[in-house]
């Protein structure tokens, strides 16, 4: 059995609805603005919602030459060019060789495949709608010339994506990794979830007894990691554990009974050798769903124990919609985030707390509480289920 | 280094290179109402799985539960479903079968498999990850044993395949195979370069289905020499040396 090798977070970037930068994120999430809107840059008149966490312009990278006309690709660099500035990683202050690139996606490229289809002979855009192409297209973008992973665990993908990137710097292949997660908004995704009527035209309400559906919203989420015996420097924190189950029960919906779940956060806990004790607050998936809300309830409080009553539970997809492929990774973030800045980020629009949902969820205002150590949950389409253990930076 | 781990069985489905521009697998056919909606892929993800308990002579019971893990890999097998979706529109259950995860979801429901899965992009290279991911969990014990799971269809976007030549420059030929590892012993060695220009290759292209066809030819050959798996994909060639090849001979 291999030694265990902690992995240092020693930066992050991102690019969300409310907020094209780490701090103005973090501060967002904190005052509780919302990043929902009428979808703009697609028609969505035939669908029953048309709101949706939509980054209106991408502001922060000045110039896209030289950089392929593709929204995911440029979620992607966007988060990394914040990510970048933060730790002085471009141009790549290590051999290219020994840099990798690691992300999650639901959708990938499909946004580009839908133009080819619609005939548009680009023959780049067929490159680009494989779900590994904009992957590709950031290495590219950073110099990195290690290995380019594209993982797709649905919803779960960001999750996935920080643990294969430790992975590969537990087994030696590189010395410095991006992780993170991304996924945009397109018509494919909002005709699909439109049509399996998950989309409220309400608020999205995390286990508030009103829920009645999510949102979705694009974005992506990056953290530069290292061995933590080579991490020199201030570090946002440390990824101390993951753990990943299937449900094997249907392929759109969660097992009702949460399982799958239950066994993700007991393997997340037993990798980062830590007991249910030690964890000080939950990143909840949290989707607003009336199904997701309560089977993650019921599955915290037998993975956690007692436990699961003591600790705050968040969820930060009321504030910029579901976010798919970034939604683990952003919320790692923010677990992280969490840590540095003493704060909880409320649970925007959970007001009616559900009976049936009995934590301790934040709410109405940011709470002063400096986790150590946070546990992020994720569940995904197929019956995928991660969990993740971090470790704030002391 | 990771521990090799052992290969317990392979099942193995190809289609016929000289069907045509794409060497088809067909639709297998597979009684159950569950299945009516499901896609060729996921049908052919099923079949691959049968295929290796078939190899393994174990019954399905062999793998199910928490103690296996499963990981699949893909370069290109969602491009149908999510071309029918976006040409012709469905339903919620049409647009849930368009995600990549829905192919071990298939096998996971099918098979009772509840263990650790990841889930791979990509060609011949993701499949050599995912074996030494699959060594990583059974050396962890995280699992007692690891499916790796590949599958490629490309006859309904040949079309599409034609025109992104310069990436999939090869005649292109249909595939689903599983591999069912256990651990081990001795090291596995895995080597990866990235190059601005890598070469392609001859011969069919399989993309994530490579490394396990060149496993299944290798099951035939005498075990002499440390078994070397290699695959491209993007630039990138990745290449795999157990070190002791496997003994058993394929079945699929």
């Amino acid at each position: 059995m291999r030694s265990p090798e902690r992995i240092a977070v020693m930066a992050a970037g991102v690019v969300t609805p409310i907020g094209q930068d780490l701090e103005s994120f973090w501060s967002s999430l904190l005052t509780g603005a919302s990043g929902i809107s009428h979808v703009e840059r697609f028609p969505v008149s035939n669908l029953r919602v048309g709101r949706a966490g939509e980054i209106k312009k991408l502001a922060r990278v000045k110039s896209w030459a030289r950089v392929p006309d593709c929204r995911a690709t440029r979620l992607l660099i966007s988060a990394a060019d914040d990510l970048c500035a933060q730790a002085r990683f471009r141009p790549l202050p290590l051999d290219p060789r020994r840099v990798g690139v690691v992300v999650g996606t639901a959708l990938g490229g499909v946004e580009e495949g839908e133009r080819a289809l619609d005939g548009d002979r680009r023959r780049r855009l067929l490159r680009d709608a494989l779900y590994d192409g904009p992957a590709y297209n950031l290495a590219r973008w950073l110099g990195c010339r290690g290995p380019v992973i594209t993982v797709s665990t649905a919803c779960a993908s960001g999750a996935t994506a920080l643990a294969v990137g430790s992975e590969l710097l537990r087994e030696d292949e590189v010395d410095a990794v991006i992780a993170g997660g991304y996924d945009v908004l397109c018509r494919f995704v909002m005709r699909g979830f439109d049509a399996l009527r998950s989309l409220t035209r309400d608020e999205v309400r995390p286990f508030d007894r009103r829920r009645s559906g999510l949102l979705l919203g694009e974005a992506a989420a990056l953290a530069l990691l290292v061995r933590e015996r080579d991490a020199q420097g201030p570090r946002l924190g440390t990824v101390l554990g993951y753990g990943s189950a299937s449900d094997a029960s249907h392929i759109a919906a969660p097992d009702p009974d949460g399982q799958g779940l239950e066994r993700a956060v007991r393997a997340a806990l037993l990798d980062a050798g830590i007991t249910a004790n030690d964890v000080d607050f939950v990143s909840a998936h949290g989707t607003g769903t009336q199904l997701n809300d309560r089977i993650e309830t019921a599955a915290l409080k037998r993975a956690l124990g007692a436990r699961a009553y003591a600790v705050p539970v968040n969820s930060i997809k009321s504030s910029l919609g579901h976010t798919m492929g970034a939604a683990a990774a952003l919320e790692a973030i923010m677990c992280l985030q969490a840590s540095r800045h003493g704060l909880i980020p409320p649970t925007l629009h959970l007001e009616e707390p559900d009976p049936a949902c009995d934590l301790d969820y934040v709410h109405g205002t940011a709470r002063a509480a400096r986790p150590r150590i946070s546990l992020s949950t994720s569940l995904g389409f197929g019956g995928c289920n991660g969990a993740l253990v971090l470790e704030g930076a002391p | 280094m990771t521990p090799a781990p052992s290969i317990r069985a392979l099942g193995l489905l190809t289609g016929a290179a000289s069907s045509g521009p794409v060497g088809s697998l067909g639709r297998p056919e597979r009684a159950g109402e569950r299945f009516r909606r499901a896609t060729r892929e996921c049908l052919l993800a099923l079949a691959a799985v049968d295929a290796m308990l078939e190899d393994g002579r174990e019954a399905r019971e062999a793998i199910a539960g928490d103690r296996t893990a499963l990981l699949y890999v893909t370069a290109a097998a969602y491009g149908a479903s999510n071309r029918e979706f976006i040409t012709r529109g469905g339903g919620g259950t049409h647009f849930a079968y368009t995600a990549p995860v829905v192919v071990p979801a298939e096998v996971a429901i099918e098979f009772g498999v509840t263990g650790p899965y990841a889930i791979f992009v990509g060609g011949a290279p993701a499949t050599l990850r995912a074996i030494r991911h699959a060594a990583a969990l059974l050396d962890d014990a995280v699992c007692d044993r690891a499916l790796v799971l590949a599958v490629e269809i490309f006859d309904e976007c040949a079309d599409l395949f034609a025109r992104g030549g310069r990436l999939l420059g090869r005649p292109l030929v249909e595939a689903a195979g599983c591999l069912w590892l256990e651990r081990g012993a001795g090291d596995l060695a895995f080597e990866s370069r990235r190059e601005a220009r890598a070469g392609s290759g001859s011969g069919p292209e399989l993309l994530s289905c490579a490394p396990l066809a060149e496993l299944d030819a290798s099951r035939r050959r005498p075990a002499a020499e440390p078994l070397a798996l290699s695959g491209r994909w993007r630039g990138e060639t990745a290449r795999l040396i157990w070190p002791r090849p496997p003994s058993r001979s394929s079945v699929a």
